[in-house]
């Protein structure tokens, strides 16, 4: 049941209507249901695979309650975190690795046949963070139905935020209901992340497909610009799910945490990943790997620029296991993002040294936007291993748009444009102006300000450009792939 | 787009739903609704020139001869205007319904909206197998935006539309067709509607193994399966029936094809002993053409007629079935 699906769009009203209808104590176990059904849409097997996380999670977290020493805890610890990450070790990787176990030995490939279900490593991340923060004491064991629901919640199951149990459990009583304020809020995020998923992202998709798939025959122009394109198409397709993830939650008075702001306006590497984008995902692992591999906070700076290698190497592993298929280009577009922030903080003290002795210089909006411009492309070189089928095509993209750069003034003018490029471009144009006016103020502070007719006009003209050019059933969000 | 919740003050509960003005906001967004369904409509009609309900819509009721059913095999008899080369070699006024990708349960449809409106002295339906072996060809094209798109609003239709909801018709055709949505979100409203290969209807084809192979994975994308099959036959015989009544004689014919291609077919044998076991049963005339241009000349793709088979079939093959026919007296 995609979320840009027309069953979804019946079934939202129907467990909404639910649940205003049902009394407080109800509610919980009324949204349990409503998540379960919706997972089970994906398959018995995604379903069991849920059962399984809660399950192990639950168990785990009582263990550690009721363990009498902190022997017991630690074995506790270690059972329920292992057994989460093993569990998506095995469903994302398992059948790869016995296929390579085959390939270098030549005996008989086995296979598992299991695949990790949509979504499946955001819950077992939150899974493994509530099993973690129960043993930190952070937070108390809940009953069963509240750890299920937090995991399962099916407006973000597929692919986040991926929320700590301190922050959504308390929501989740029986006291839940929204206000006015929060569904407005709710329908507008809604609203604009379908405009990001089905206007932005899916008319984005079609070229990026195209090129991406015959990388050594599409033109270095046309290499370029799927590029610029998948950015952007990565971007509205995972924040716009994010976006309606939140809003959805927000109609039921659950408020998520923010996982995207504004991402391509971040002027260094590392702002964009601490910061900016997928928020939710680097905060996981900045608690729950770089401060274990650190130990402290007066960690050497070698140890420091390691760990902070091991934590992107890691996160593009998580990458290799589905999405765009296993291959290594996951782990060298970690391990790139992974140098150029280390990089970023051997040159941090040059740079202080820079705006003190230059301060108008280093805050001028020219150096800004210069900043934002070089940050994006250092980014953007990434992608291509992101998307590339292989190491090799990811490589390959880069060196013939490497080679036709001096002449690409040239190519840009005799190049034969479509509508489609028009299309694209069009739309990112006013992605970014959005986000830009943004950066100061942000549009629901600006939209409340207008008046009604304005901003019914805002409305209608985002319910029109869903009508007009979003493209409906054009498949999953990327990101639940992963 | 700065849409944090924490922008916003969401714990605050001061702000009060007023209905009156949800109302009044749902109301306007309907009339914008209405307006973009009728630009979208009145788009739609000016580009489908092809659509075969467009057709039915824009012809005499009373004058049309010949009414020619089938997929995309039957179209090149109207590629590039030679629907009047027809006419001209036969004398007979033809309407082509032909649509890609459509089969038994499709040309029913197409057969009632016709003969609730006009009336023709006979049908020509031009057999596919392919058609008979999947839900992909008949009731899924139904819900198919392309065909969607380009079809008009009509009342009749949408009638029809509701009927064949028994016949397995998704109801999101309906819905969709009955709002307008794919005409509405049609990434091509300013595009001719075409089939694209009328373009190459001059050309000759170079035979290709691989293209043949691809051609008939995707025309049989699932194993011939004889009760899929006989509920397909059962809406040919209700097509019979519906035209029967209106007082139309019928013809079945196979299309040629390249003799390399027809022997790709995946179990022919038992689709003609089936089809000829309902067409004796209906008394319907049946001519077999598949093997009459086995020249890979005569096509300028896989299986599609050029326009030197398409003469080529109409002097020797189908001039004489159109001329042959008379009219009967309608028999409700």
């Amino acid at each position: 049941m995609a979320f840009t699906s027309l069953a979804f769009f019946l079934f939202v009203p129907i467990v909404l209507a639910g649940f205003l209808a049902l009394p407080g104590r109800m509610r919980l176990a009324w949204l349990l249901a409503a998540s379960a059904v919706f997972y089970a849409s994906y398959g018995i097997g995604a379903f069991l695979h849920l059962v399984f996380v809660v399950a192990l999670a639950h168990a785990a977290a009582h263990g550690l309650e009721r363990a009498a020493t902190p022997a017991h805890r630690r074995a506790m610890l270690a059972a329920g975190v292992g057994g989460l990450i093993a569990a998506l070790g095995f469903s994302k990787f398992g059948d790869f690795a016995l296929a390579e176990l085959a390939r270098t030995t030549g005996m008989p490939e086995l296979r598992t046949g299991l695949t990790a279900p949509p979504g499946f490593s955001f819950y077992v991340f939150m899974a493994t963070a509530y099993v973690v923060d129960v043993w930190r004491g952070l937070v108390q064991p809940t009953g069963l139905v509240q750890t299920a629901l937090q995991l399962s919640w099916f407006p973000k199951i597929l692919a986040g935020p991926i929320e700590r149990a301190g922050s959504i459990l308390p929501q989740l009583g029986e006291a839940m209901r929204a206000n006015p304020v929060q569904t407005a809020l709710g329908l507008q995020l809604i609203l604009w992340g379908l405009i990001k998923k089905v206007v932005i992202a899916d008319n984005l998709a079609p070229l990026v497909d195209r090129t991406f798939a015959i990388p050594a025959y599409a033109p270095p122009m046309e290499l370029l610009i799927s590029l610029y394109f998948f950015a952007f198409q990565l971007y509205c397709d995972f924040s716009g799910y994010t976006d309606m993830a939140i809003g959805l939650s927000l109609l039921f008075g659950i408020a998520l945490r923010e996982n995207f702001r504004r991402p391509f306006l971040s002027l260094t590497v590392n702002e964009f990943w601490s910061k900016r984008w997928h928020i939710s995902l680097g905060n996981w692992f900045r608690d729950y790997l770089f401060f274990p591999l650190t130990g402290s906070r007066g960690a050497s700076a070698l140890r420091q620029h390691l760990a902070l290698l091991a934590v992107f190497a890691a996160s593009g592993l998580w990458h290799a296991g589905q999405g765009y298929g296993v291959g290594w280009a996951f782990v060298i577009w970690g391990l790139l993002n992974g140098a150029y922030v280390s990089v970023e903080k051997m040159l941090q003290p040059a740079g202080r040294r820079f705006a003190r002795r230059y301060p108008l210089v280093a805050g001028s909006s020219v150096m800004a936007m210069l900043r934002v411009f070089v940050t994006f492309h250092l980014i953007l070189i990434t992608w291509a291993f992101f998307r590339a089928d292989t190491v090799e095509n990811a490589v390959l993209i880069l060196q013939r748009i490497g080679a036709a750069l001096p002449e690409m003034a040239g190519l840009v003018l005799r190049y034969p444009f479509t509508t489609e490029h028009a299309l694209g471009a069009g739309l990112i144009i006013a992605l970014f102006s959005v986000e830009v006016l943004s950066e100061r103020r942000g549009f629901i502070e600006r939209l409340r300000a207008w008046p009604t007719a304005l901003r019914w006009s805002a409305w209608y003209a985002g319910l029109a450009a869903l009508l007009l050019l979003g493209r409906w059933g054009e498949g999953a969000f990327i990101y639940q792939g992963f | 787009m700065g849409l944090e919740t924490k922008e916003a003050d969401t714990n605050s509960a001061t702000v009060a739903l007023r209905p009156g003005r949800a109302l009044l906001f749902v109301v306007v967004g309907l009339v914008l609704y209405a307006l973009l369904f009728a630009g979208s409509e009145l788009l739609a009609r000016r580009m489908a020139a092809h659509n075969p309900v467009h057709r039915i819509l824009t012809a005499q009721p009373d004058g049309q001869d010949w009414v020619i059913l089938g997929a995309s095999h039957a179209m090149p008899l109207d590629f590039q205007g030679f629907g009047a080369q027809i006419t001209q070699a036969t004398g007979q006024r033809v309407l082509n319904l032909a649509t890609p990708g459509t089969g038994p349960l499709y040309h029913r449809f197409l057969t009632e909206r016709f003969f609730a409106t006009h009336r023709a002295d006979g049908v020509l339906v031009v057999v596919d197998s392919f058609a008979f072996y999947s839900e992909q060809w008949n009731e899924d094209r139904f819900a198919d935006s392309d065909l969607l798109s380009r079809t008009p609003l009509d009342a009749r239709v949408l009638r029809l539309f509701g009927h064949f909801l028994a016949h397995g018709l998704d109801p999101r055709a309906l819905l969709d067709y009955a709002t307008g949505f794919s005409k509405i979100n049609n990434h091509e409203r300013f595009q001719p509607d075409r089939w694209e290969a009328e373009d190459n209807f001059d050309r000759t084809i170079r035979p290709s193994a691989h293209a043949d192979n691809e051609r008939i994975a995707y025309l049989y994308p699932q194993p011939p399966d004889a009760a899929v099959v006989a509920r397909y036959l059962d809406e040919l015989a209700a097509l019979f029936a519906v035209a029967r009544a209106s007082g139309a004689e019928v013809v079945v014919i196979k299309p040629p094809v390249p003799a390399r291609f027809a022997a790709l077919f995946p179990d022919e044998a038992a689709f003609d002993a089936a089809l000829g076991a309902l067409l004796q049963r209906e008394e319907v005339a049946f001519h077999d053409f598949t093997d009459a241009l086995p020249d890979p000349g005569f096509y300028f793709d896989a299986d599609h007629l050029n326009r030197r088979g398409a003469v080529h079939f109409l002097e020797a093959h189908l001039a004489p079935i159109l001329t042959q026919v008379e009219a009967q007296p309608t028999q409700r």
